[in-house]
């Protein structure tokens, strides 16, 4: 295959997203600027300016009319995914580091930063779905998780809890309702860096600088699966028609210098998500990976690195013909 | 409509520069583009011009359309429509070359080691060495807790009680040969184990049989043939089992010959005889028996 590279952002990447059909594919960095893609070519629809701060995080509704991005610059934005233009700007204490719609659209959920005195805090507002409606400024809930702080943030299915992955690697379930901590696990040894649910939000993936991924059932908390890999991961992801999952990360940037790229690990790794074991590799990054995202079709996924470059893979036809050897 | 002007200009300039002579002469014979419909749909144009060495050339170009139909969502045909903004405002449909690019052909290779397989194989041994608990297990060549079939000495070793008996047998032959062992010791000569009496020719013998009588030395190849070429030019003459392609370990250039063994020792002395003297990439191959 022949990955198409966008060359939108000047610093690193920090997360990308596909909007539900896959069609849009939604890239944010540190360089402030959100850009919009038409996944098939790689034509840059537009991009959204107006942060002034490195961009974090993004998220698209489910019908692909908003836009919600997070920033250093102690902001959200709520962004007309068709032209760009800024509907509403929430205002934090600090960073914003994770944004995500709940399923119906009605609410989203901002993971800030713990910093200055300010403890890190996972803040609910509900949204109104129309372009042209006002937004509130007022929070449905805050929950201030105690202990480590919040890194990233979902939502569970039917809305019922949100999940939290914490710093120290602990992951957690809240009722956002009451803001009560109903469940809590600590699967991994160091930091959160990603978690993305699954189609139906029956289970998740978490990705963690402690070298592993694992897939956790959203209800319970119960581990389904785990994948040790040789690099610290900054991200994972789940593939539709083939059972796979795909882990993405290296070494830190701040050691890419001191090492070779091939010691580095800068590449995508496709894991067989059922029998955990990995069966293939692909390369291109010159850094390590930040942030990776598949096509709801299952035929293409893409990746962001800390090169600055995002790159679209649509799968030849023997990645559909693979098939795990039988027991 | 735009287009369509855009060409005109270019004829027009093409009369312009056409002032030697010999180009109008040229133009005398240029003929008037011809195109047919075949029944299969495939249009075909034919074109007569001059090239830039001054030589007529015919250019024919067939071009078959296919409609191709693909469902998408309505909202994602919708949103192909939409107007760029922002930064890309006002710029035309298509990707543009300052933030889209291609990258270079990457395979991803999806193989599995069978490590669930091969789990299942080494609890398959532990079973066996479990159900052969009780029983003595020892292996002729080295004394170790194996079959003899297993063993990793197998083919450097013999068995020991047999070694121990020819041993033997060579104690009483050794009388015999003593004054030529004597001899050679004296003389300080130097006899390779092989020759050395009691030795055992069969391991030879063996050696010869293990290479395959169906394998040809190919000499005299270019540097640049690869594994494929090899197989492309004697593939026509049977099923081939191996090719080796000698290369230079640091060029990776081929080194000028090849060995080919053929499944059958018919294919491999027809393939002798057809393309021993055969000329290809500018040399004549040499084509023999491996020795």
């Amino acid at each position: 295959m022949r990955p198409i590279l966008l060359q939108g952002h000047t610093r690193s990447l920090t997360q990308i997203k596909y909007n539900p059909e896959g069609d849009l594919l939604f890239s944010v960095s540190k360089d402030h600027v959100v850009n919009a893609w038409y996944s098939h070519n790689g034509e840059r629809l537009g991009t959204y300016n107006g942060h002034v701060g490195a961009i974090w995080t993004v998220d698209v509704n489910s019908t692909s009319t908003l836009l919600l991005t997070g920033s250093a610059d102690n902001t959200a934005k709520l962004w007309e995914v068709e032209t760009g233009n800024c509907l509403h700007t929430w205002e934090f204490k600090t960073a914003v580091k994770r944004v995500a719609f709940s399923e119906d659209d009605c609410m989203a959920l901002f993971v800030t930063e713990q910093r200055m005195g300010f403890p890190g805090t996972v803040t609910i507002y509900s949204i109104a779905n129309d372009v042209n409606a006002k937004q509130s400024d007022e929070p449905i809930m805050i929950i201030m998780p105690e202990g480590s702080k919040a890194m990233v943030s979902d939502w569970g299915y039917l809305n019922k809890y949100i999940i939290i992955g914490h710093e120290n690697g602990s992951i957690s379930q809240f009722d956002w309702k009451t803001g009560e901590k109903v469940k809590s696990i600590q699967p991994h040894t160091d930091v959160i860096t990603d978690l993305q649910m699954s189609e139906d939000r029956t289970y998740f993936i978490t990705s963690s600088k402690d070298k592993s991924a694992q897939i956790f059932e959203s209800n319970t908390l119960v581990p389904l699966k785990k994948y040790i890999t040789d690099a610290p991961l900054n991200s994972a992801s789940i593939t539709p028609i083939q059972e796979f999952v795909i882990l993405g990360g290296g070494q830190d940037a701040m050691q890419v210098t001191t090492t070779t790229m091939r010691q580095g690990k800068f590449e995508c790794r496709f894991w067989h998500k059922i029998f955990e074991e990995e069966v293939g590799r692909v390369k291109g990054h010159f850094g390590p990976i930040n942030t990776i995202a598949v096509h709801s079709d299952g035929k293409s996924f893409s990746s962001g690195g800390e090169d600055g470059y995002v790159r679209v893979h649509h799968f030849d036809e023997e990645y559909f013909k693979f098939k795990y050897p039988e027991l | 409509m735009n287009f369509r002007s855009h060409l005109l200009i270019v004829i027009f300039e093409l009369n312009a520069t056409k002032s030697s002579w010999a180009d109008e002469v040229g133009e005398e014979f240029d003929l008037p583009i011809e195109t047919f419909t075949d029944e299969n749909g495939i249009k075909t144009i034919l074109e007569y011009k001059t090239n830039d060495d001054g030589k007529k050339v015919k250019v024919t170009r067939k071009i078959k359309k296919t409609l191709i139909k693909e469902c998408v969502n309505k909202a994602v045909a919708e949103r192909k429509k939409w107007a760029k903004f922002g930064d890309e405002r006002g710029k035309k449909v298509g990707p543009d070359l300052s933030t889209t690019s291609i990258g270079e052909q990457i395979f991803l290779k999806l193989s599995s080691t069978g490590k669930h397989s091969e789990l299942a194989e080494e609890s398959d041994i532990n079973k066996r060495k479990a159900a052969l608990v009780g029983k003595k297990i020892l292996c002729r060549i080295c004394k170790s807790d194996h079959f003899t079939i297993q063993c990793p000495y197998k083919d450097t070793l013999q068995p020991l009680d047999e070694l121990g008996k020819e041993l033997e047998a060579n104690k009483e032959t050794a009388p015999a040969s003593e004054p030529i062992t004597a001899e050679a010791s004296t003389g300080g000569k130097y006899i390779p184990p092989s020759m050395r009496a009691g030795a055992k020719p069969t391991t030879s013998d063996s050696y010869k049989e293990r290479r395959d009588d169906a394998t040809i030395r190919v000499t005299n190849l270019s540097e640049d043939t690869t594994e494929n070429d090899i197989h492309d030019l004697f593939r026509r003459f049977g099923n081939i089992s191996r090719v080796y392609l000698a290369r230079d370990r640091e060029t990776n250039a081929c080194k000028g010959f090849a060995f080919v063994s053929f499944g059958h020792r018919e294919d491999a002395s027809k393939a002798l005889q057809a393309i021993n003297g055969y000329g290809y990439d500018n040399l004549i191959l040499r084509v023999e028996w491996a020795k």
